[in-house]
């Protein structure tokens, strides 16, 4: 995989991943504000990437392969087969 | 219902062909502390919890859990795919071998085979969530070890952030347990 | 754990504390560490022998 599709990859981890922790955060602080701004904040941001991503290398979900040429839903590599 | 990102949650590498790790990391896939169980007790137990916020954090850290699974399998995957019959059995994986080929399997460091006999489900929250918190410690050790058991700067960075993950899952769970039995107390429930 | 709690902790109960989101890290560096909060961090020492 290019560097600049794997540094893109790993970019999204870092905010899903943020994004997750809020959210498991939020399951135990439903009222807290702060949070559920940060998680806006990188769910927000998590998606504007996801989105960059999807337009240059392909879909990550099988929603975002629709307006394609082609089911690119199945196309390799698959997350296990990457050499990060 | 599960909805399918084509990603891992972390970049999980491997530096070099430590083959012997692949033996032990198995036990995180079908081992009794591994991600498998991990995933299944609490999506299993998220049924009959008696709360939103107890059925929200035991579904959402049941479905983290299956992430993790995919990142273990990912390491044994990229361990083994290149690895020769020969090599696979000077690491004493040529059993394995015989039986699965490069196939990953839901068995412990020893082979034997996933058991539900791993989890429970009391149906009584408390009791339920101290095996969570119990189970969560567990995997954490079982991380500590591994990390011990390897030289692979890569590999340990992987493992350090399962570790750290289990940590927050103790966190959340041990939450839980005290909202719980505040919903308890406040029913007059023994 | 929340403070109203705090002031009647029973016997044969196990008691976690709340955390109390104060300070997080960026999002790469979350995801380095395994959280995206601070507090919540513990580090490995590896022991050999």
């Amino acid at each position: 995989m290019h560097s600049t599709q794997l540094k893109m990859l790993n970019d999204l981890q870092a905010l899903e991943f943020t994004t997750f922790d809020f959210h498991l955060y939020l399951d135990t602080h439903p009222n807290d504000q702060r949070a559920l701004a940060e998680y806006a904040r990188a769910h927000c941001e998590a998606e504007r990437v996801k989105d960059m991503y999807t337009a240059s290398f392909g879909p990550l979900t099988a929603e975002d392969s629709i307006n394609q040429p082609c089911w690119r839903w199945i196309e390799e590599p698959w997350p296990w087969e990457i050499n990060y | 219902m599960w909805h399918y990102e084509k990603k891992l949650q972390y970049p999980a590498k491997v530096g070099k062909a430590d083959l012997k790790m692949a033996k032990y990391l198995i036990t995180q896939y079908g081992g009794p502390d591994g991600e498998l169980g991990a995933a299944l007790r609490y999506l299993n137990q998220r049924y009959t919890m008696p709360t939103g916020q107890s059925k929200g954090v035991l579904n959402d850290i049941g479905t983290e859990e299956l992430a993790h699974l995919e990142i273990i399998a990912t390491l044994v995957y990229q361990l083994t795919k290149d690895a020769c019959v020969d090599e696979l059995k000077a690491v004493d994986l040529g059993g394995h071998y015989a039986d699965h080929d490069r196939a990953l399997f839901y068995v412990d460091a020893t082979g034997n085979p996933w058991t539900a006999a791993y989890i429970q489900a009391k149906g009584d929250p408390v009791a339920d969530l101290h095996e969570d918190m119990a189970a969560e410690e567990k995997a954490r050790a079982t991380y500590q070890w591994l990390i011990d058991l390897t030289d692979d700067p890569d590999l340990k960075d992987t493992l350090n952030f399962l570790r750290v993950r289990e940590i927050v899952h103790f966190q959340r769970f041990g939450e839980t347990l005290d909202l719980i039995q505040e919903f308890q107390n406040s029913k007059h429930v023994f | 754990m929340e403070a109203a709690t705090q002031m009647c902790m029973r016997l044969a109960q196990a008691y976690v504390p709340f955390q109390i989101f104060t300070n997080r890290w960026d999002p790469m560096k979350a995801l380095m560490m395994g959280t995206v909060f601070p507090e919540l961090y513990r580090p490995y020492h590896s022991k050999k022998c």
